[in-house]
């Protein structure tokens, strides 16, 4: 582990006093960590601890009181009789500091993963709602549409009901009979299956005329559809892709009579 | 002076800073075998684990005065100095290594050495290793920055892996790290 600087080492403490979340994250690390080192212990050789009992214990003997901690310091002079007697303390120092620093380094890569996650979600969240507002705006549009079509007096609407086989399915052919232009609202009809494609079809004195297919993946909207000048029903019928010249009366789903 | 056997963090620091025996035996105690298992898993080698450990228990004694229970627990500091203290080993053989073998440069790699020792070494001796719970992308994140310290750069460098993908995977693994240790429990 590098080394951090002392600046970047009050940023660090000055983040965490302020920032209970940072706070948490870098404790829930430090906390796994523990647990990792727990549970993955093994016991060291028996004969370590009296071993390093001694390594510690003869340090100490080169000191007259082992109970004042700055003599610990001057263990460390004897251990260099010929250097200054400031050296080996400052080198202790920053090495303290070099500890102190590598804990603050894992402590704050653990502050700059929590923050890094943080702002991912955020664009996340951000992305999503971006999304939500665009799709809302367009359905918001769609219904706009469709209400003006309602209100327009020339505009006559012919509910298409269900069949026999989809009693609950509804369709909405918004008919200008001034211009004959014809606007199709599938409502709940169902996605078309892959290859298949919803075509409307106006009855003209018992004769099936095509109106155009519903194009795909546009369920939602209002489309226009062919003219048709003249019409007692209007059907819908799933057909093959592009449609078909004259209906499948058995992939009949809706008809109304106008 | 009788053993101890449970001590608040706070009384195990004061006793540990008037250089109380009691104390060193405590956390010799208690902590010996978490700090062990850390550092056999750096080192890979038992008696390079040996030499480290008593590294890690000498430095806790000298340095105690410079821990600062404001900035985080014990047990974090004391890992922290093991960790620190087994990579450094690592780090000073490889070197070694690598004078002694002027025709070999590259043989620095520390990491495919370690993996190769810990599967041929530690696995023999038999412990547990959690981490190989976690998917094996994950896995490699936690070993190359926990278990040989590399910083999350170096790792995006190595494993030629966008810096932010490094970072959301470490995120995740310490997550589902954390989901396995507490399965434990």
């Amino acid at each position: 582990m590098g080394l951090a600087s002392e600046e970047e080492v009050s940023i660090l403490m000055c983040i965490r006093k302020h920032n209970t979340e940072v706070e948490q994250a870098i404790l829930e690390a430090e906390m796994t960590f523990e647990d990792l080192a727990t549970s993955q212990a093994m016991s060291p050789p028996p004969e370590l601890k009296a071993a390093i009992w001694n390594k510690i214990s003869s340090q100490e003997t080169t000191n007259s009181s082992p109970l004042e901690p700055q003599v610990e310091d001057s263990a460390v002079i004897h251990e260099l009789p010929s250097s200054a007697t400031e050296k080996p303390i400052r080198s202790l120092a920053s090495r303290n500091w070099a500890i102190a620093a590598s804990i603050l380094l894992v402590a704050s890569i653990g502050a700059n993963i929590f923050y890094h996650n943080q702002s991912i979600n955020d664009q996340d969240i951000l992305v999503q709602a971006l999304v939500e507002n665009q799709s809302t705006q367009q359905e918001l549009q769609h219904f706009q549409e469709k209400w003006k079509l309602l209100q327009d007096p020339v505009i006559k609407t012919v509910t298409l009901a269900g069949v026999e086989q989809h009693p609950q399915l509804k369709a909405h052919v918004f008919w200008n009979t001034k211009t004959t232009d014809v606007y199709l609202s599938l409502e709940n009809l169902p996605a078309a299956p892959k290859g298949k494609q919803y075509q409307l079809w106006a009855m003209v004195d018992g004769k099936p005329v095509d109106a155009g297919v519903f194009p795909l993946g546009k369920t939602d909207q209002v489309t226009i559809m062919h003219q048709i000048p003249k019409a007692q029903a209007f059907a819908i019928t799933l057909e093959t892709i592009g449609g078909n010249p004259t209906p499948d009366l058995t992939q009949l789903y809706v008809m109304g009579n106008t | 002076m009788s053993p101890i056997h449970h001590l608040e963090e706070e009384t195990l620091i004061s006793l540990l800073q008037k250089k109380d025996q009691r104390a060193f035996n405590y956390l010799y105690d208690h902590y010996a075998g978490a700090l062990y298992g850390i550092v056999i898993r750096i080192v890979s080698i038992k008696e390079y684990a040996d030499e480290v450990i008593q590294d890690v228990f000498v430095k806790i004694w000298r340095y105690i005065d410079s821990f600062d229970a404001a900035r985080g627990k014990l047990y974090t500091w004391i890992i922290n100095i093991a960790r620190n203290s087994a990579i450094d080993y690592v780090k000073s053989k490889s070197v070694q290594n690598e004078q002694k073998n002027q025709s070999l440069p590259d043989i620095v790699d520390v990491k495919e050495k370690h993996n190769f020792s810990v599967s041929t070494q530690v696995d023999h001796i038999g412990f547990k290793n959690v981490l190989n719970e976690l998917r094996a992308e994950w896995r490699e994140l936690i070993e190359m920055a926990y278990y040989e310290g590399y910083t999350q750069q170096e790792i995006a460098e190595k494993l030629n892996i966008p810096l932010g993908t490094i970072k959301t995977r470490t995120r995740g693994a310490l997550l589902e790290l954390k989901r396995i240790l507490k399965e434990y429990e």
